[in-house]
């Protein structure tokens, strides 16, 4: 087992854990921004409006419809996109997250990125400076528009902030399809690696990237597009909660059960990062021991809710 | 070999350097060379290069690129050449010469630019002419005949000419032909008293074509007499068994070649590529690395060693691996199988080695008995997922559009990934290569190639109503023009084709002759015409002798079943009628009226019911149904799609989908299994089989699908783990179910459906 990956999964669950509870009232909140630009053509219109609706959706499951703004079609203008993120500037604190998905067309001249909206366009640097404005520490902003890049070459990044862009640099000018993939995340049980019923920024991301490369191979066509990713902390930054753990977390409650179940995870990964010096048959057996555990308050949890969550299954 | 690509087998050997043994005929050259040409004709090697390097202080820049060319150094004699020509740019002969040099050095398309230049300041210049029909000769152009006819009749004594349509006419095996112009050839050398050693290597091989060994033949021992280290006699006369794929014949020619003239680099890189057909890489490597340090310009060579460099990246699978782990009945069963061994690249050999091994050891299986041969040696399968990598494997040099060759116990050929999904079915290919592999060696490779063709083409059909390819638009123009071939000369459609596509037209030629024979004959008269084969006898004796049937009356019966099996197609205006219903269909698709879509389409369909290419009436039909929400016509749609062979992966999948949604599960699985030989590196494949034989008790099969899913690292790890472990489950392996369940949920612990098998298992 490497033991960069265990640690990096390590600090997802010590993640998740925090953000498990920020999730509680008044506690840590994230906050998104969705924002549908132009389409230019009617069928890149209609999926663009649909790619932002889905993820607006998604984000509202996750957090409610309060923490969630979306832009779309002609409302998708400058003025309105300044004024949703110059509102978090108060709605949003220090310990709280902000996450800006940007879906449609954008622009590189060789200076400047811009992000195509109805009206007059948004740059690059004026959406730094507005989210330079906003006190939450943790940001994602990710660019799912043609030369996204570019915003890699501008100065986006911030201590904190993750930034993902559709294509390596702003010269990838085609229309992508990474935001169908990212968009798709959400709903497809395959990109919940850790089958925990969240979906966190890293697992998005890769979900993502695979399928993106996966379409180019199968449809026989150069990539045009190659995303990156910058910043901190992807793994641990949460996005989206399915199932029913969503609602249970919140049940103030069943709070203890979901405190032994976070401590039986942690075991997990420190036994993981035991592994090395352990013989194969003496790890198994102490992580079956734990995962025994781990079921069984697993099973509790949902039997205080009178209702077994049949998970999800491969076949589905 | 399969289908789709002209035959690029190198013509020759090369020519020795700086012959200068026709004067003029390759260009003229200064009279200085003559005395260091005669040295090195008659085999003085240090003599005639002590000559030519008194040469290299002349002020004469065509002599010094001569003299270079003469000691082997091709690239000073290019460097010279060029700067000759900066001095003298109008000049024709430079270029010429300057072009043969290319020729000798393995760059035609360079050699024949500049004999274009030359003619675009000479037309009426001679070698010039006879450089660019070389160079189609030695590509199998079908034009290159006529055109050194045309310049022959220019110049009646042009000697190489005489040669070269000689040289043509023992590759059809037109002897007498072949002789008339060897002698014309001859006699002129003989006046002329210049070197006869090229006419001597043709009438060596025309002699071996009339059944005289090579060591009895008179003219190798006239050969070695005039020049004692002209090892390129051999080397010439391998040529004719090479393209007869009498591989192990070939060698030993090309040993004596090296062995006399151990310093003839061409021998040694053809020698090289020869053994590795026999499998026998470490010897091959040995030659390639002579013939690289003798010739490194030789892009055959390097492409060869690179190839061969890069089998440290392949994996080696024998299908008698870890026998006697698979229990008794496997050792028993193991005694009767042939030998196979897959040759796969480790990036995609785990994804490739259970279908490509089970269909391999069928096919072997399957034809040992059906051929009544039980092979001597392994059967080398190897599957390249660079097609250039196969390229050179098979021919030496890359850009080859074939898709498999068989070289007799060595079967190379594209794996899919070589190509894009649903380009190719690879299954059917590598069924189409195993087949070869018993027709070579059941008749010590002297079955004549429209026969090992017809069977391969014959044998794909036979394997699943599905496989094989369909009959293709050109064959049919061919059919109704009157174009097919007599069966005595079918080999001709195939070597030297004298029109577009003819080697395809050949090939389902020799595919439905096979199968009539087998429909209206029977089986067995097929193996006895490989016995007649393996006799040596020629294709019309062995016909009447085993089918007692006069080969015209034959060719005669063939027609009327090709009628019968096309049916309107078959008509003159068939094909015509066919493409413009298809027009008015897709018209009416493009306009989206779809319910103007379906008559000509179902019309196109039944006139044609073999065409699933793109465009095809059966996938426009099931979306114009899918469109009326008309599941089940669509269904049958696409299932006459895919039973008619149609192998687009999407399409597929689709129809997959919707069976398993109808219910009509096992149909469902049948077709993702037929995707399995088409495109398997997809995820969703596998884990949809898996799934479904799982759920159906086809625990094994569901195994396999899941094992090749984690060989894919696939995103969704967790699952496939999961998915392991419920299958070993139901196969009560405790232990396989109990460690996989644990390495999934040690991916993802709180994995339910993991966590309540765990509980299960843990009770």
């Amino acid at each position: 087992m490497d033991a960069e990956k265990t640690m990096g999964r390590y600090l997802k669950r010590i993640g998740i854990f925090v953000l498990a509870l920020s999730a509680m009232p008044a506690a840590a909140a994230t906050h998104f921004v969705v924002v549908g630009g132009l389409g230019g053509e009617r069928d890149y219109a209609e999926r663009f409006a649909q790619e932002a609706e889905d993820l607006a959706e998604t984000a509202t499951g996750t957090v409610g419809a309060e923490q969630v703004a979306l832009l779309k079609g002609a409302g998708a203008t400058r003025q309105a996109l300044e004024q949703t993120l110059t509102d978090l500037v108060a709605a949003a604190k220090a310990e709280d997250a902000v996450v800006v998905y940007l879906i449609g067309h954008g622009s590189f001249d060789g200076k400047d990125y811009k992000f195509n909206i109805p009206g007059p366009d948004i740059t690059a640097a004026r959406l730094a400076q507005l989210l330079d404005n906003i006190p939450a520490e943790r940001q994602l902003v990710v660019n799912m528009t043609s030369c996204s890049g570019a915003m890699l070459e501008t100065s986006m990044q911030k201590d904190g902030r993750i930034i993902i862009t559709a294509t390596k640099n702003g010269r990838e000018r085609n229309a992508t399809v990474f935001s169908r993939y990212w968009t798709t995340a959400f709903e497809d049980a395959e990109a919940d690696v850790d089958k925990d019923e969240s979906i966190t920024v890293q697992e998005a991301y890769d979900y993502a990237v695979g399928k993106v490369d996966t379409f180019y191979k199968s449809a026989q066509r150069l990539a045009t597009e190659h995303a990156r990713m910058e910043g901190p902390g992807p793994e641990t930054f949460l996005l989206a909660r399915l199932g029913k753990n969503a609602a249970l977390a919140l049940d103030p409650e069943l709070a203890p059960l979901f405190k032994r179940r976070e401590e039986l995870r942690m075991s997990i990964d420190a036994l993981k990062l035991r592994r090395d010096a352990m013989d194969e048959d003496s790890y198994f057996d102490e992580l079956q021991t734990i995962l025994l555990q781990l079921a069984t308050v697993d099973i509790q949890i949902e039997n205080a809710q009178g209702n077994p969550d049949e998970g999800t299954t491969p076949q589905q | 070999m399969k289908l789709y690509a002209a035959v690029l087998i190198a013509l020759s050997a090369v020519a020795p350097a700086a012959a200068g043994v026709y004067g003029d005929d390759r260009g003229a050259r200064p009279a200085a060379l003559e005395p260091c040409d005669a040295l090195y004709d008659k085999g003085d090697r240090v003599q005639a290069r002590a000559c030519y390097s008194g040469l290299l202080e002349s002020s004469d820049l065509a002599l010094r690129a001569e003299a270079w060319w003469g000691l082997d150094n091709f690239k000073q004699a290019n460097d010279v050449f060029r700067e000759a020509l900066k001095v003298h740019p109008d000049n024709a002969d430079l270029r010429v010469r300057w072009g043969y040099l290319f020729e000798q050095t393995y760059n035609p398309e360079e050699a024949v630019q500049l004999f274009k230049e030359a003619l675009g300041i000479d037309e009426d210049n001679v070698p010039a002419q006879l450089g660019v029909a070389m160079v189609m000769a030695k590509r199998f152009d079908p034009k290159s005949k006529a055109s050194v006819e045309e310049v022959i009749a220019k110049r009646e004594d042009l000697i190489l000419g005489h040669l070269l349509i000689a040289r043509l006419a023992l590759e059809d095996h037109e002897l007498e032909v072949a002789e008339e112009h060897l002698q014309s050839a001859l006699q002129k050398v003989e006046a002329d008293g210049r070197s006869p050693l090229e006419t001597y290597s043709l009438l060596t091989a025309l002699d071996l074509l009339r059944e005289i060994p090579v060591s009895q033949s008179e003219w190798t021992a006239r050969a070695l007499a005039y020049n004692p280290v002209y090892g390129q006699i051999y080397s010439d006369v391998a040529h004719f068994y090479v393209i007869t794929r009498r591989y192990r014949e070939a060698i030993e020619m090309y040993e004596q070649a090296v062995e006399v003239d151990p310093q003839l680099y061409s021998a040694h890189a053809d020698l090289g590529v020869n053994l590795l057909r026999e499998n026998r890489d470490k010897e091959a490597y040995a030659h390639l690395e002579i013939a690289f340090k003798g010739d490194p310009f030789s892009a055959k060579t390097v492409n060869t060693l690179r190839l061969v460099d890069s089998f440290d990246n392949f994996k080696l699978y024998s299908n008698k691996d870890d026998l006697l782990s698979r229990g008794e009945e496997a050792v028993r069963a193991a005694i009767d199988t042939p030998h196979v061994i897959l040759r796969l690249h480790e990036k995609e050999a785990e994804l490739l080695r259970p279908y490509a091994m089970a269909l391999s050891e069928k096919a072997a299986v399957s034809f040992s008995k059906k051929y009544n041969f039980k092979p001597t040696r392994p059967i080398y399968v190897e599957l390249y997922p660079d097609h250039d990598d196969f390229a050179v494997r098979t021919m030496g040099m890359p850009g080859v559009g074939l898709l498999g060759v068989t070289f007799g116990y060595l079967v190379a050929m594209d794996s899919p990934s070589s190509r894009g999904p649903g380009e190719f079915h690879w299954g059917t290919t590598l069924w189409h290569e195993m087949a070869h592999v018993f027709t070579l060696e059941a008749t010590n490779h002297l079955v004549p190639r429209w026969y090992s063709e017809g069977i391969s083409m014959y044998e794909e059909w036979e394997a699943r109503p599905n496989w094989g390819e369909r009959i293709m638009p050109d064959f049919i123009d061919a059919f109704t023009e009157d174009k097919l071939l007599p069966v005595a000369t079918l080999d001709r459609g195939f070597m030297r084709p004298t029109y577009e596509n003819q080697v395809v037209v050949s090939y389902f030629q020799a595919g439905l002759i096979c199968q009539m024979i087998d429909r209206q004959w029977g089986a067995d008269k097929l193996l006895r015409l490989l016995e007649a084969f393996a006799k040596d006898t020629p294709t019309a004796e062995a016909i009447q002798q085993v089918l007692e049937i006069a080969p015209e009356e034959f060719d005669k019966r063939l027609l009327v079943y090709i009628k019968e099996l096309l049916g309107p197609l078959a008509e003159k205006q068939g094909l015509q009628h066919w493409r413009a219903e298809m027009k008015q269909a897709v018209a009416a698709a493009r306009e989206e009226k779809w319910d103007d879509v379906v008559a000509p389409a179902t019309r196109a369909k039944e006139l044609y019911p073999d065409f699933t290419q793109s465009g095809n009436p059966y996938v426009m039909l099931a979306e114009v149904h899918e469109k009326k929400g008309e599941r089940n016509a669509a269904i049958g749609e696409l299932l006459g799609y895919f039973q008619r062979g149609g192998r687009e992966p999407d399409e597929l999948k689709k129809l997959a989908g919707w069976l398993d949604e109808a219910g009509r599960r096992e149909e469902a699985t049948a077709v993702l299994d037929e995707l399995l030989y088409v495109w398997p590196a997809d995820e969703e494949l596998h884990a949809d089989l898996g799934d479904w034989m799982l759920a159906d008790n086809l625990n094994q099969e569901a195994l396999r699908e899941f094992n090749v899913l984690l060989s894919m690292n696939p995103h969704d790890k967790a699952a496939t783990y999961f998915r392991l472990a419920e299958t070993y489950h139901k196969m009560n392996d405790s232990q396989r179910a109990r460690r996989n369940l644990l390495m999934s949920l040690e991916i993802a612990p709180t994995y339910k459906p993991a966590q309540r098998l765990l509980l299960e298992i843990a009770r």
